[in-house]
């Protein structure tokens, strides 16, 4: 499964989710949105992800092939 | 994945408790923290009546943590005639970045009919941060010259103000990092320094006469959910770093608290929850003995540790000069 993960300010990633990093290839359950991050890493507590502008809890399913990720800035 | 309250769709799992929440229960949520906080920290005295109102002055940055602050006292003490909200802001002289969110602060307080006090580096020490890091006598990061400043202002005009208390946008990750710092640096006296600044009860703490008491009512909620409700309720938070932020340290600590609360979710909570006990033992230690002498800067006259001495915002400006 191919994701395109737009890092808002950054970089665009397509992440491959059946060969990232960390994602077992045979697998019981389907990968997480927490899984996507960690493919680019970054971790759930660093940035939302946005699926059609809305936020999604990452511990979730990947249900689409495009999310937006939205990094926190610190102060400011 | 619905939330847990409503059946409505979640926007995020809370791993450290397992909650899943829509957006309506997580701003909720967050208000409900804010609020037991207040209560918690006791920040609004017996004394303050109607006749007597609290002014309660908010370090107002523009980012996503001063602004949701804002927000949520607002909407808490708005029809509450004992509590007076001030925002102040203060730009640092930092072309692009700060001008941005000084527009986010004037929106904000003008859509709140907040009084809102903006002052800068430049008209009050002559100096810019952008000039400070080309000059950068001291040989020191940028925040290191930045945060000196900045307390010495938000100090002086929140005595200005007439503030009764300062309140800052500080959240759970700022300050369980703060906190773990401490402990790594094996510095007591700053943890029990940091109980009687902003973290005991108000009346819990060393006498403070000298300086308006300070306090963090986000402290309890994770940077991430402060981020969600500045999306979630549409807030003119200004989302852009700052473009000399370079505290290597902290960010080493941010990097190892993230991968511990992914691992043990609840690492956050409990650090604080232990910080907070060992610091008020601290306090009480070092309350007799710890106490410095206070004395007046012979050059601009605000309170410093330094005696005979000039403030350290003092030096920094004649290294500037």
């Amino acid at each position: 499964m191919r994701v395109t993960v737009d890092v808002k300010g950054e970089e665009t990633h397509e992440v491959d989710l059946e060969t990232a990093e960390g994602t077992p290839a045979a697998r019981s359950s389907p990968p997480t949105y927490a899984e996507l991050l960690a493919a680019i890493d970054y971790s759930p507590h660093e940035v939302s992800v946005l699926v059609d502008g809305h936020p999604v809890p990452e511990d979730q399913p990947v249900e689409t092939d495009e999310v937006t990720v939205l990094r926190l800035i610190k102060g400011g | 994945m619905d939330c847990d309250r409503c059946g409505a769709d979640a926007v995020m799992h809370a791993a450290y408790s397992g909650a899943h929440l829509c957006g309506d229960h997580l701003s909720a949520s967050i208000e409900k923290r804010v609020r037991r906080r207040v209560r918690r920290d006791e920040l609004v005295p017996r004394e303050a009546s109607p006749e007597n109102p609290q002014t309660w002055v908010i370090g107002l940055s523009g980012g996503k943590d001063s602004v949701v602050l804002t927000q949520i006292l607002h909407d808490t003490f708005a029809e509450d005639p004992r509590i007076e909200l001030v925002g102040l802001t203060i730009h640092e002289g930092i072309e692009g970045y700060r001008d941005k969110s000084v527009d986010a602060c004037v929106e904000l307080t003008a859509d709140l009919d907040i009084q809102h006090e903006l002052v800068s580096y430049e008209d009050e020490f002559g100096v810019r941060m952008d000039d400070v890091v080309e000059d950068d006598p001291e040989n020191m990061a940028a925040c290191a010259y930045c945060g000196v400043f900045r307390r010495d202002l938000l100090s002086r005009y929140a005595e200005e103000l007439g503030a009764d208390l300062l309140l800052t946008g500080h959240n759970l990750d700022d300050e369980a990092q703060t906190a773990l710092m401490n402990f790594l640096e094996g510095d007591v006296g700053q943890i029990a320094k940091h109980f009687d600044a902003s973290l005991g009860p108000l009346p819990d703490r060393e006498d403070q006469d000298d300086f308006v008491a300070r306090a963090k009512p986000l402290r309890d909620v994770p940077e991430k959910e402060v981020a969600l409700y500045a999306h979630l309720n549409d807030l003119p938070a200004h989302i852009t770093e700052c473009p000399h932020a370079s505290e290597a340290y902290r960010g080493e600590i941010q990097g190892l608290l993230y991968d511990l609360e992914e691992r043990h979710p609840g690492t956050r909570h409990s650090i604080m929850a232990g910080y907070e006990e060992l610091a008020d033992v601290a306090a009480t230690e070092y309350g007799e003995d710890g106490d410095v002498e206070l004395t007046d800067c012979p050059q601009c006259g605000s309170t410093t540790s330094v005696t005979g001495d000039r403030c350290r915002k003092c030096t920094l400006l004649d290294a500037l000069a």
